[in-house]
């Protein structure tokens, strides 16, 4: 294929839908990943919760033969592996990274020991005839020529990742709550004289990190496949983590890096196509995350920088003012 | 009783007890797991526990394996102790295992300027793969848990892209290097003396115990004498009780920082070269499948400290190789090691689990003292 095609296959509306359709494993668990952030405390165990969920859902919906029942279960099942990881964080004391680590680890170890109990079947869960998420066919929209095809179409956990977006950004920013999570994260010792509960509002923001990352690993295994696939997380958690970095620990920042990623991830894809040796297309999005690091890094000291130096203009004026008045 | 009390007082006792004890438990959860899921369950964890010795060969999987995760425990000790998370040690001994590798295979040297050369040049790779993440750690306090992680699948992909484009032979239907010749393989760990000749045959027949060993042994000791014996070792070890305290102490944590990263990726690049040029002999795909976080396993239950790497790497290296074992020989499969790794894990680094026993402990004795009491004054009312 030439770089002609690429470049029309880029602009092209499925290349749009697939972008979305990409970022949306990345979307949830990011915003899951940025309410423990501002919580002060970074959820290093998204990827564990992502799989746990993934795999659950797949199992229920198996055996049940209900959808609802395998999503609902996935997700109960992500909120208390979650609910663990606080637990130790927040009453036993355990580093939050080393606790994390093990909960990826456990997580991993778990869920392959539990397929192979039930498939026999160490690689993935083809064996089980596991449910699928519904898929959405907005009226109207879907009858839009270019817009249609970007848009319209997608699973249910697409259009929740946008929804929630909006959903954490007024919690976070409209309620007491969110503020008093943000305050608990900022500084938890002015915090707590300021009668809030910071271990009280560290567990919620937990479990709602729980609740989001367990939805991305859903719409991995009953969305995106539909089964699961041993490590199917694939290091989404931990992209997750640096899309709340990258986009500033806002949730529309953190919305849009995810999708940037999403982006270099579907262009890998279609350059894969090209004669280039498609492992070093496959790393693409990782460089791209780690660009995404030094970005964060670069834009935060320079905040910084302007910071200091209106506060020095400030002063400045100030003393300047009084020196004049006397 | 006092002895005992005076006993506990010292803290590594106190340290070994704990990490026995969380071991021990873990165990226990794995036993009960294998009752729950297995038919036979007696057997699978008989062999899980037994495994390792029961075969020449076995016990020597269980040495080689043992080696790597020694090297890879020194890895994460140096940079755990400084609180640096970094999670690259995939991605080093990748790097290590590739560079090597090459060198065992191409670079037309003798055997004595060889080997040498590829061990020195994975530690240099191991040392530049972790230089990257502490570097950005230190100058743009780039997050390394999130940048060790990416460099380990950059590294994987790197691997991937040398192996199948150049490495590997043309036509081969598999993604993996021709052995390497006799002048890139290290050499079994007993040298050839004519009293142990048979001794050394069988080691060199049923196992990959190579000279490794010995440079386990001398990595054990640089890293020992380089954390508690150096400047740069009680720098990290500020810098990981309290980098405020050594900032004001004068220390140049970024330089510090950038260090531990570094240094701690040559030991995970020998542990790369181990694999290459000791266990595998060649380079196959996925070198390092499933040794990724285990550095991690050994250098806690080690409360990273070099010195105890060595016993906390071989318990971990016999329930590895036991799980292995036991896989083979019933229905239960080899990742229960996984979930007995993470308890372990987080029952090491649970700070409070200790105090809530002691507490329980006291508590209990006061209600029985309390109840004692009790019964006392009724029996004096009475």
């Amino acid at each position: 294929m030439s770089f002609d095609h690429i470049l029309k296959a880029i602009f092209s509306a499925l290349f749009l839908a697939n972008i979305l359709r990409i970022s949306t494993p990345l979307i949830l668990p990011a915003l899951g990943g940025l309410v423990t952030d501002l919580a002060g405390a970074t959820n290093i165990a998204l990827e564990g919760i992502m799989l746990v969920a993934a795999f659950t859902g797949v199992v229920v919906s198996a055996y049940t033969k209900s959808v609802t029942a395998g999503i609902l279960c996935g997700i109960l099942s992500g909120v208390l592996i979650s609910a663990l990881l606080a637990y130790f964080y927040l009453y036993l004391k355990t580093d939050v990274f080393l606790a994390g680590i093990a909960i990826n680890i456990m997580a991993t170890g778990g869920t392959i020991f539990l397929l192979y109990i039930l498939t026999g079947d160490k690689g993935n869960s083809s064996k089980l005839a596991s449910g699928m998420a519904p898929i959405v066919h907005i009226p109207l929209i879907k009858d839009i020529p270019f817009l249609g095809t970007v848009l319209s179409g997608h699973n249910i956990f697409t259009y929740a990742a946008f929804l929630l977006t909006w959903l954490v950004a007024i919690f976070l920013y409209r309620t007491p709550l969110g503020t008093h999570l943000r305050a608990a994260g900022e500084n938890p010792e002015a915090a707590a004289t300021l009668g809030i509960d910071v271990k009280q509002t560290q567990l919620i923001a937990f479990l709602m990190s729980g609740f989001l990352a367990s939805l991305g690993g859903l719409n991995l295994s009953m969305a995106y496949l539909t089964l699961f696939q041993r490590e199917m997380t694939a290091g989404r958690g931990f992209i997750a983590l640096a899309a709340v970095y990258l986009g500033g620990r806002k949730p529309w920042g953190t919305l849009i890096a995810a999708m940037i990623f999403g982006f270099a991830d579907a262009l890998s894809n279609q350059l894969a196509s090209l004669e280039i040796p498609s492992q070093l297309v496959q790393s693409i999005p990782y460089v791209v995350t780690i660009i995404a690091l030094v970005v964060y890094a670069l834009q935060k000291r320079a905040q910084l920088i302007e910071r200091t130096r209106r506060f020095q203009e400030r002063e400045l004026a100030k003393s300047g003012g009084g020196a004049t008045g006397s | 009783m006092s002895t005992i009390r005076k006993i506990l007082a010292i803290r590594a006792v106190r340290e070994f007890l704990r990490i026995f004890l969380a071991v021990f438990a873990a165990l226990v959860l794995g036993f009960l797991i294998t009752l729950a899921v297995s038919k036979q369950p007696i057997e699978a964890y008989k062999a899980f526990l037994l495994g390792p010795v029961s075969r020449f060969n076995r016990f020597g999987d269980w040495i080689e394996e043992s080696i790597t995760l020694i090297l890879l425990g020194l890895a994460v000790s140096l940079a755990f102790r400084a609180k640096q998370f970094s999670l690259g040690q995939d991605g080093q001994m990748l790097m290590g295992a590739l560079v090597s590798g090459s060198i065992a295979l191409f670079v037309p040297l003798p055997f004595l300027l060889r080997v040498p050369l590829a061990l020195l040049a994975a530690m240099l790779v191991g040392f530049i793969w972790g230089y990257i993440p502490g570097y950005l750690k230190a100058h743009l306090d780039a997050n390394e848990i999130v940048s060790t992680l990416m460099l380990n699948t950059i590294a994987l992909k790197i691997y991937d892209y040398f192996l199948i484009f150049w490495i590997k032979p043309p036509g081969a239907g598999y993604n993996a290097s021709d052995f390497f010749p006799v002048e890139g393989k290290l050499p079994t760990f007993l040298p050839a003396l004519p009293f142990i000749a048979d001794l050394q045959k069988r080691f060199a027949d049923h196992t990959n115990i190579t000279i490794m060993l010995y440079l386990m042994i001398i990595a054990i000791v640089v890293a020992f004498f380089l954390m508690f014996r150096t400047p740069f070792g009680y720098e990290l070890r500020t810098v990981g009780a309290n980098i405020k305290f050594a900032r004001y102490g004068g220390i140049d944590t970024k330089k510090t920082i950038i260090l531990v990263f570094a240094v701690s990726g040559i030991f995970a690049g020998l542990a790369g070269a181990h694999l290459a040029m000791g266990i595998h002999t060649k380079l196959i795909a996925n070198i390092t499948v499933g040794l990724g976080f285990e550095g991690i396993v050994v250098a806690i239950m080690a409360r990273n400290n070099p010195l105890f790497v060595p016993i906390a790497g071989l318990a971990y290296g016999y329930l590895r190789a036991g799980a292995d074992v036991m896989e083979r020989a019933s229905d239960v499969s080899r990742e229960m090691v996984l979930v007995i790794q993470a308890i372990i894990i987080l029952l090491v680094t649970a700070e409070r689990i200790l105090p809530m026993v002691q507490q329980v402990i006291t508590a209990r004795r006061q209600a029985a003292a309390g109840a004692a009491e009790m019964t006392e004054g009724e029996n004096n009312v009475v």
